[in-house]
């Protein structure tokens, strides 16, 4: 079972109040909200909540940090939840329940994160577990532009090496995140790989990592009703597998026998293309 | 044949614990149910245009169990059909659901389950918050005789009927085995809500919802031992499932098979096995040669 407890409580898929300490906007399109909330126990990184705000809809969300008494969300605002998530304020009270799901196994002692989009949200939480633990992690972070990338003083002050991509080239390696994978697997041995964001970036760091012999985890984002384990709408087709419960953390290799990087089901339950 | 085979009609299972219509609702997961012991899978209820359902919050749990308002959400039935019914080996232990607006068409969406090979379909005549898809069906005896008649005219495969608590739950039942239903589900979830005290809000965005879970097991026994008493066809025992005996009591108040859906939360998929490997001990151990043998034998009952 994804909680240590093989059985749950109902009230356990109820919500908790949470209270917004503080809006913090990251880059051009990203913003994090540190909402004041008393949670069962701590997140592991990889782990997500599902945010309610009452005006909106709920959504899933991966904890970008915790303490005891907080947790932070990173969100890009998208959507019409997460937009109105971003334009919270201080005070401003959302629903909140969770933590869900299994997060990344942290086994080894060097890492490679590699992530884009708001994806770097779920291993800047990895990073600092990392870091915490005095093991070794060399991040990866893409964007389109320089103003997109997330996180990057956090990193630094983490000690952990940095390596950028843009797309524009305004920062780093002008060219996509992926393209940076290979060449530092062969230049240096890391006991595993965790990637989290844009599907098709994970199947390739998923592919690149396998083909050099790396244990590789993959943090999913799906469509979710329940966020644990009931209403099947986050499955990954043909094997079965729930993305809340059964993940949202998969191993590269049992992801690569399911519909990664191929197909979704939206809010209906169709199957579409990604 | 294993002391947990049972016969419903027609319909032959290796063991009488369903996965309930709802849960889990996609075909990958429904085969999974079935290689973690279902004896068979009833799957969400099918409309015959996909419906996205409500906005979330559709879902949220309290203490004894789940409150849900999900709005019907489904692909569509000639989508499911063609996707997610493929991914099930066994198509002999899938029961579809159905719920349509009107006789037609649930004739329509059960003769093409049926033609794609599955086992029974399971009229849903007790959603509680769709409206023309559900409570209101079954509060109408009428209605219900029309539907059951018509499809149980059209089809070969079991018609099944899911049932609500409501004031009708027996005349209509009775009405459905009189226009042909070869087995009475009951019980759908019970009229609930919730509120979050702190915005003083609806936590549902339907507002109202269904209860499910521990909470309405005693309500659903009930309903089951009244309707043992009353009909002639099997009666299939659903809410609040949760373990071996919670199982039994079923079978014991005159259910032939039960339907498990929110245990699924807090036990995952493996509350399955778990059931049948209880109940199966249980049966040896009172020494039961089947199910059948056990189904109904309340002690004291007059």
């Amino acid at each position: 079972m994804s909680y240590g407890k093989s059985v749950l409580a109902f009230e356990e898929f109820g919500f908790r109040p949470g209270k917004v300490e503080r809006v913090v906007r990251e880059t051009s399109k990203m913003v994090s909200v540190y909402i004041k909330l008393h949670l069962p126990n701590l997140p592991r990184p990889g782990q997500f909540l599902m945010i309610w705000v009452p005006d909106a809809e709920e959504v899933p969300m991966s904890v970008s940090g915790a303490g005891r008494r907080w947790v932070r969300i990173s969100v890009l605002g998208r959507g019409k939840t997460t937009s109105k998530i971003q334009k919270l304020r201080r005070g401003d009270l959302v629903g909140v329940r969770g933590p869900f799901g299994r997060g990344f196994s942290l086994k080894g002692k060097s890492h490679l994160l590699v992530g884009g989009g708001s994806g770097v949200a779920a291993l800047i939480y990895a990073s600092k577990t990392i870091s915490d633990q005095k093991k070794e992690c060399v991040f990866l972070i893409g964007a389109k532009t320089s103003s997109e990338l997330p996180f990057l003083r956090e990193v630094k002050r983490l000690n952990q090496k940095l390596l950028m991509a843009t797309e524009d080239g305004s920062a780093g390696y002008k060219g996509v995140v992926t393209d940076l994978v290979e060449p530092i697997l062969i230049k240096k041995d890391f006991d595993s790989v965790m990637t989290c964001g844009p599907e098709k970036m994970m199947v390739k760091t998923v592919e690149l990592a396998l083909k050099h012999g790396v244990r590789v985890q993959a943090s999913l984002e799906r469509y979710m009703k329940c966020g644990f384990g009931v209403c099947g709408s986050c499955v990954l087709d043909p094997v079965g597998l729930r993305v809340c419960t059964d993940g949202p953390v998969f191993d590269g290799r049992i992801l690569l026998q399911t519909d990664f990087g191929k197909f979704k089901r939206d809010a209906a339950g169709r199957r579409r293309p990604i | 044949m294993s002391r947990l085979t049972v016969k419903l009609g027609k319909l032959v299972l290796p063991n009488p614990v369903m996965l309930a219509s709802g849960i889990l609702s996609h075909g990958s997961l429904l085969e999974k149910a079935l290689r973690e012991g279902a004896g068979a899978v009833v799957t969400k209820s099918l409309t015959l245009k996909g419906r996205k359902g409500y906005e979330t919050p559709v879902v949220v749990g309290v203490e004894e169990g789940l409150v849900n308002a999900v709005g019907l959400a489904n692909p569509g039935y000639k989508d499911f059909l063609k996707n997610d019914l493929q991914m099930i080996k066994e198509k002999n232990r899938v029961i579809v659901s159905i719920a349509g607006d009107g006789p037609d068409e649930f004739v329509k969406i059960a003769s093409s389950a049926e033609d794609a090979g599955i086992a029974a379909v399971e009229l849903n005549l007790s959603c509680p918050h769709v409206k023309k898809h559900g409570l209101e069906i079954g509060k109408d005896p009428k209605l219900v005789r029309r539907i059951v008649k018509d499809t149980r005219g059209v089809l070969k495969i079991p018609v099944h009927v899911k049932m609500g608590f409501c004031d009708e739950l027996i005349r209509s039942s009775l009405v459905a085995e009189d226009a042909g239903a070869d087995a009475v589900v009951a019980i759908n979830t019970l009229p609930a809500m919730v509120i979050d005290v702190y915005s003083r809000k609806p936590i549902l965005s339907r507002i109202c919802g269904g209860l499910s879970g521990p909470a309405i097991h005693p309500i659903a026994l009930r309903c089951v031992y009244e309707l043992y008493r009353e009909l002639s066809i099997p009666v299939i025992g659903c809410g609040g499932v949760k373990d071996w005996q919670t199982a039994t009591e079923f079978l014991l108040a005159g259910a032939k098979a039960v339907q498990v859906g929110s245990a699924v939360a807090i036990k995952g998929l493996k509350v399955f096995s778990e059931i049948t490997e209880g109940l199966a001990k249980y049966l040896k151990e009172y020494g039961f040669e089947s199910v059948d043998i056990l189904m109904g034998s309340l002690e004291g009952k007059k």
